[in-house]
């Protein structure tokens, strides 16, 4: 009785905010719709998977108890797995990616991240965790070796050495947009690096192990240093010094990922992480208590024209762009890589597999939902201007609000300066990327709950800060495991070169990482439409397609395991995203329309080039050349992952036909002699 | 209450590696000093760090 209410709420909640137009909807609409749909599909849809399908038994001995070790491999509280997971997966992604996907309205994006992570990610993630916690706690590249081939698992290896590449430079341009001409965050962000070598030296020497002492004390600073940052703003001499150029951030941030990646990880890496963890999950519950305490209207409506693909945010209709534009809150790859990595070592019991692999993607979602909300409760006229690129819009602020009150979203110059000025910014025309409009709703939603305009500057301030002390632990975390890959795979051609302990290795393969990223962030830095216009496809094209390689994994598991009967499971999702991504890296490669083809948009500086009517030559011959390498990779994630999907399709045709092998790697069964106080 | 404030710092101190410490110090035999969180730390940040961070 209880489910059938939640399942008709959850129906009516989808069905309100479907059909609702015209009048401002409450967020709390959205709020219910999303959970009310969580909660049937993680009791009925979840649960189906985990008893019919994996069969779980908590009878059987996980990998954490039959290989338990006191590090890695150690039975856990299904709880502390689930937080401990969620903390993994859970990063800039599901923030982001929904405030860009704003532009064509709060429905799609809504939609797609609900209805998404329900029959999507949320399964991803669960199978993945299921058939990585039967295998010995196997990451995906080792479960597609063993299941599809060894194509398989060197695609896997590429594709995600890839995106890591990409995902640093388009993470490294949010920070950038967010932090240029802007002192007050500069000078935040800036601190938050002598007080992380801080905690690591109190951590090391003065208070060995003392972790959440030492990071309490790191939050303290931090705060502290958010104050100090307005004072900082507000003075004459010192505004000037922390009023950084796109540029000079972009380079700063380079020379920052170079440095964190080649120090000691315990001086400034994992001090930081440890902070940021937890500044991650205490920012997340309030900002849900804040949503559920100001219940504020959505001013955005539910489609904006941009639906049409003349978006100024990003270029591209609704199909396919909403759907790899928000990848994180609906599905991730990359969550395949957590699934198969900590995590399968610490589940205790097999059941608690399904609260943590489908549970904590459903949470995931949730915030993606809360960031939706957070960039709709704006003006429209004011979320446009925020977002929009001064190449489309105009850089003289009068220019930007006609255009923008053109397309029917009116926003006037003194709306945006007494915003400014609120928040303690100098401008907030073209602050592209989505953390600054995140971090003005966050602001808006956290100073209506107590404190109105006198301190929406503070939580502005502190939005912008917890939104950049991840990211560039992401960064740093980043730069590292990129040079681990690399150094791997030196290590075949020269010994030396393979050691993480030999220097010169250390430094020769950090500058090859750090260049790689580095190149794509100044390309965004210096592209007249933003950058995230390209960046953030590609990224959300490459992350999507890791999630197609791992539901082929899992379509491969589940179809040696039941046959045909079961395989729609994930097959289904793995079409739908298949589907778009491929539509999507297909109209960023060829689309005759220059703002969404890469080789359009070559060809048209190649024939302004050529006309004379190019302003600079060389910067326009930079901007070719990007273009072409943009297409370029865009075109390499289509052909590896059109490999591994013929790979994938040619093992079940051979199971399906009965003349392939259908042996499944799981690891043997050996019963649990786990005591419940264990746990 | 009570349970889920225990549950929370439990979670807290999950996150923040000092129940992995406290596993080590039990497997191992061993007794808490400085070069032994030192020890523990530098094993388990190297093996954290080696894996790809989620966006």
């Amino acid at each position: 009785m209880l489910w059938a209410a939640v399942a008709v709420a959850a129906a009516i909640g989808l069905g309100g905010i479907a059909l609702h137009r015209g009048e401002h909807i409450n967020s709390l609409w959205l709020v219910v719709a999303a959970a009310c749909s969580y909660a049937t599909a993680f009791r009925f849809y979840g649960k189906f998977i985990a008893a019919r399908v994996m069969a779980l038994d908590d009878k059987r001995a996980t990998p954490a108890e039959r290989l338990r070790n006191g590090h890695d491999f150690e039975p856990t509280n299904k709880w502390i797995v689930f937080g401990h997971h969620f903390a993994a997966i859970a990063g800039p992604g599901p923030l982001v990616g929904p405030v860009l996907a704003a532009q064509f309205g709060y429905l799609p994006g809504t939609l797609w991240i609900i209805i998404g992570a329900c029959l999507g990610g949320a399964v991803q993630d669960f199978v993945i965790l299921f058939a990585s916690m039967r295998r010995n706690g196997k990451s995906l590249g080792q479960m597609a070796r063993e299941e599809i081939g060894r194509v398989g698992g060197f695609i896997a290896l590429v594709t995600v050495l890839l995106i890591m590449v990409i995902l640093l430079a388009v993470v490294g341009l949010v920070v950038v947009n967010a932090l240029k001409g802007s002192p007050w965050g500069t000078f935040t962000i800036a601190a938050t690096m002598p007080i992380a070598i801080f905690m690591g030296l109190y951590l090391r020497y003065w208070r060995p192990g003392k972790v959440l002492e030492c990071s309490a004390l790191g939050f303290v600073l931090v705060m502290a240093s958010i104050f100090a940052g307005r004072w900082v703003g507000e003075s004459a001499t010192l505004a000037p010094v922390f009023t950084l150029t796109a540029m000079t951030l972009a380079i700063s941030i380079i020379l920052y990922g170079f440095l964190a990646s080649a120090l000691p990880v315990w001086l400034l890496l994992a001090p930081r992480d440890y902070l940021s963890t937890f500044v991650k999950l205490g920012v997340v519950m309030m900002l849900a208590i804040g949503i559920l305490f100001v219940r504020p209207e959505l001013q955005l409506p539910a489609f904006t024209r941009f639906t049409d693909g003349t978006g100024p945010i990003f270029a591209g209709k609704v199909f396919p762009f909403c759907f790899i534009t928000i990848a994180c809150g609906a599905i991730s790859g990359f969550h395949s890589l957590i699934s198969s990595g900590t995590t399968p070592k610490m589940i205790a019991r097999e059941w608690h597999s399904w609260p943590v692999g489908y549970g904590s993607m459903l949470l995931e979602s949730f915030v993606a939902i809360m960031a939706m909300i957070a960039a709709c409760v704006l003006q429209p006229g004011v979320y446009f201007a925020v977002n929009s690129p001064a190449g489309i819009v105009g850089a003289a602020p009068a220019a930007a609000v006609a255009t923008i009150s053109g397309w029917g979203f009116p926003v006037t110059v003194a709306d945006m300066t007494t915003l400014a000025q609120n928040v303690g910014e100098q401008t907030l025309f073209s602050r592209t990327g989505g953390a600054p409009s995140l971090a003005l709703g966050m602001a808006h939603i956290f100073a209506s709950s107590g404190g109105g305009q006198t301190v929406i500057g503070f939580w502005y301030h502190f939005a912008i800060m917890f939104e950049a002390l991840f990211i560039l632990t992401i960064i740093d975390a980043g730069t590292r495991v990129g040079r681990f890959m690399l150094q791997d795979l030196l290590g075949h051609v020269s010994a030396p070169l393979g050691r993480t302990s030999w220097m010169p290795g250390v430094i020769g393969s950090s500058a090859v990482v750090v260049g790689a990223w580095g190149y794509f962030l100044v390309q965004g830095v210096r592209d007249p439409l933003g950058g995230i216009n390209s960046l953030w496809p590609l990224f959300g094209i490459s992350n999507q397609l890791l999630a197609s390689i791992a539901l082929c994994v899992a379509t491969t598991i589940l179809l040696k395991m039941h046959g045909a009967k079961y395989m729609w499971i994930t097959c289904a999702p793995m079409v739908w995203l298949v589907s778009a991504t491929f539509t999507a890296a297909w109209q960023k490669i060829f689309s005759p329309l220059p703002a969404i083809g890469f080789l359009a948009q070559a060809e048209k500086l190649e024939a302004a080039l050529q006309a004379g009517t190019a302003a600079d030559v060389a910067a326009t011959q930079t901007l070719i050349f990007n273009a072409r390498l943009d297409a370029a990779i865009c075109g390499i994630f289509m052909v590896l992952v059109a490999v591994i999907l013929l790979d994938s399709i040619r093992v079940w045709a051979g199971i399906l036909s009965g003349n392939g092998d259908r042996r499944v790697h799981e690891a043997p069964f050996v019963v649990s002699r786990l005591q419940a106080e264990e746990l | 209450m009570r349970q889920l404030l225990r549950l929370v710092i439990a979670l807290l101190r999950e996150l923040a590696d000092e129940n992995a410490y406290q596993r080590h110090l039990t497997a191992h035999g061993r007794t808490h000093s400085g070069a032994e969180w030192r020890r523990f730390s530098e094993e388990r940040l190297s093996a954290k760090y080696s894996r790809a961070k989620c966006c």
